[in-house]
Formats: structure tokens, sequence, C-alpha cells
């Protein structure tokens, strides 16, 4: 992992999901700026296992990759899965579940970075 | 959506109509189906537990699963009721409400029971389960969120909707 790249997806993660709050707060459905927000997580989300899986084939990391493996992919899902519930729902829960999502997806990167350097596993 | 040849017409009319009635209620955003307005939140946060105890589980049974089968095992199960407590709720209608009251039951269940065996018996919980210590691995979140899915259950049966509204109303999706 790297530290620039975690550190990138966990304020946009965090962005998000105020940004989503805010909309949620005043009573406004999801929109096309969510969707853009989104997007950038979701391309950063890419790099970063892209990235992962370069350092894992190099032999850093954890010695038994198979959790990180299992947060790096499953992370892929998060802002997708949540854009496409959040659509269903045209009132201000739609941007609630992307404040679900984003927390989400910070979360998992913080979790990520501790399997990584071997603490709190 | 594929329907298939020679179905009854009531059988298609219910099918049909619980999914109109979901569109609709998302539009309104309270009451209705147990998967729109802030049911969605639940949904939401019970995927996320699905994919976290799911992944979970397989992760451990895949890599060491002779170390602490009866935790693995454990694991197993909770990531299933959190699968089946997430697609009951999202997709609402009777079946679904009752196999949601379910999931939810057996998770609070679960929850309590292994929580309380993961500190009483520590030996037999080597490793984490999400329902270990009570959740404390995911901020007691698995503690929290079976009562949450059990009180917008029963406030979703309550107002009306959720359960019934989706089989007397005519088709209007599908």
């Amino acid at each position: 992992m790297t530290t620039v790249l975690a550190t990138a997806i966990i304020v946009v993660a965090l962005l998000a999901a105020a940004h989503a709050l805010v909309t949620a707060l005043r009573d406004r459905p999801m929109g096309v700026d969510h969707l853009v927000v989104l997007g950038v997580l979701e391309v950063l989300l890419v790099a970063q296992a892209v990235v992962g899986f370069v350092k894992l084939a190099d032999d850093q990391g954890p010695r038994s990759p198979a959790t990180f493996v299992g947060y790096l992919l499953a992370v892929l899902l998060i802002p997708a899965a949540g854009a496409g519930w959040g659509l269903l729902e045209r009132s201000r829960y739609g941007p609630g579940v992307l404040v679900v999502a984003c927390l989400a997806v910070a979360v998992m990167i913080v979790r990520m970075n501790q399997i990584w350097s071997g603490t709190g596993v | 959506m594929s329907e298939p040849e020679g179905v009854r017409p009531g059988a298609r009319a219910g099918a049909g109509a619980r999914a109109g009635a979901e569109a609709r209620t998302g539009t309104a955003g309270t009451g209705g189906a147990t998967g729109t307005g802030p049911g969605r939140l639940l949904v939401a946060v019970y995927a996320v537990f699905a994919l976290a105890a799911g992944a979970r589980a397989g992760v451990q049974i895949g890599t060491k699963f002779s170390d602490a089968p009866l935790a693995y095992t454990l694991s197993a199960l909770a990531a299933a009721v959190y699968v089946l407590a997430t697609v009951a709720l999202a997709r609402g209608g009777r079946t679904s409400f009752r196999l949601a009251v379910a999931a939810c039951s057996v998770e609070l269940a679960g929850v309590l029971v292994v929580g309380t065996l993961s500190l009483v018996d520590s030996a037999a919980f080597p490793d984490e389960t999400v329902w270990s210590g009570y959740g404390r691995g995911y901020g007691f979140v698995p503690l929290v969120l079976p009562v949450v899915g059990l009180l917008w259950l029963r406030r979703t049966a309550r107002s009306g909707g959720g359960t019934l509204a989706g089989d007397g109303r005519p088709a209007g999706g599908g």
C-alpha cells in the first residue's frame, strides 16, 4: 500500500460522505454530482488495487495476503453498489446510502493499512 | 424482467405489484416496502456486513479451517444470515418479510450467544468472528443492527406497507 494513495482515498471518501450527508439533510435525491465524486473514488480504488497487486507480486506486504486481497477487491464493489442502490431511491435516503457506502470505504482502507503493516490483525 | 410462460394470473399480479409498490413508495420516501425510504439505509448497512462477514468467512475457511472449525463455521453462518437479511429486506413482500424477521432474530440470538461464549470460553474462539465480543471488532454494529432491523420491520408492518400492500394492488410494474 502507498500511504499517499490510501490517504487520498480516505480524504475523498470522507468528503464524498459529507457531501452526500449534506444532500440528505437538505432532503434532496442523488444527482450527477454524486456520481462524479463516486467515479473519482472508484478510479482511486482501482489504482490502489493495481498498485497493491504489483507490490504483492514484488513480495511486499503481509505474509498471508488472502485477507488483504479480499479487501482490495471487495472495496471496489462498494461505490458501484452504493450508486446503484442509491439511484433507485429518489428521496433523501438515496444520498443516505452513499454516506454509508463512503464511510464503509474509509473504514476498509484504514483496516487495509493495518493488515498491510501487520498491526491489529 | 423475464416472465415464465403459462404463469397463473394471480401469481403474476402479485410479483408485479410488489415491484410496482417498491418503485412507488420510493418516491413517497416513507412506509411501504422494507427496502425503501429509511429501509434503504438499513439494507445498505446489511449489505456491507454481508460482504464483510462473507469475505472474512471465505478467507478463514479457505486458508485455515482446521485452526478453529467452530469459530469459522459460525463465521460462515453469520455471513449467510447477513446475506439472507439483506436480500429479504431489499425485496420486500410477504415472504421476504417473514424471512427478514427470522434472519434478524437468528442474528440477534447469534450475536448474544456467540458474544457471550467468546468472552466466557475464549479457547473455543481463538480467532475473531463478526459476532465475537458482541461485535466489538465492528464497532458493536452487529449488536445494534438486528435490533434496528426488527424495529424497522415492526414499523413497516404497522404502517400497513411492507407485508400486505404489494398483494392488494394491481400490477403496476413487472
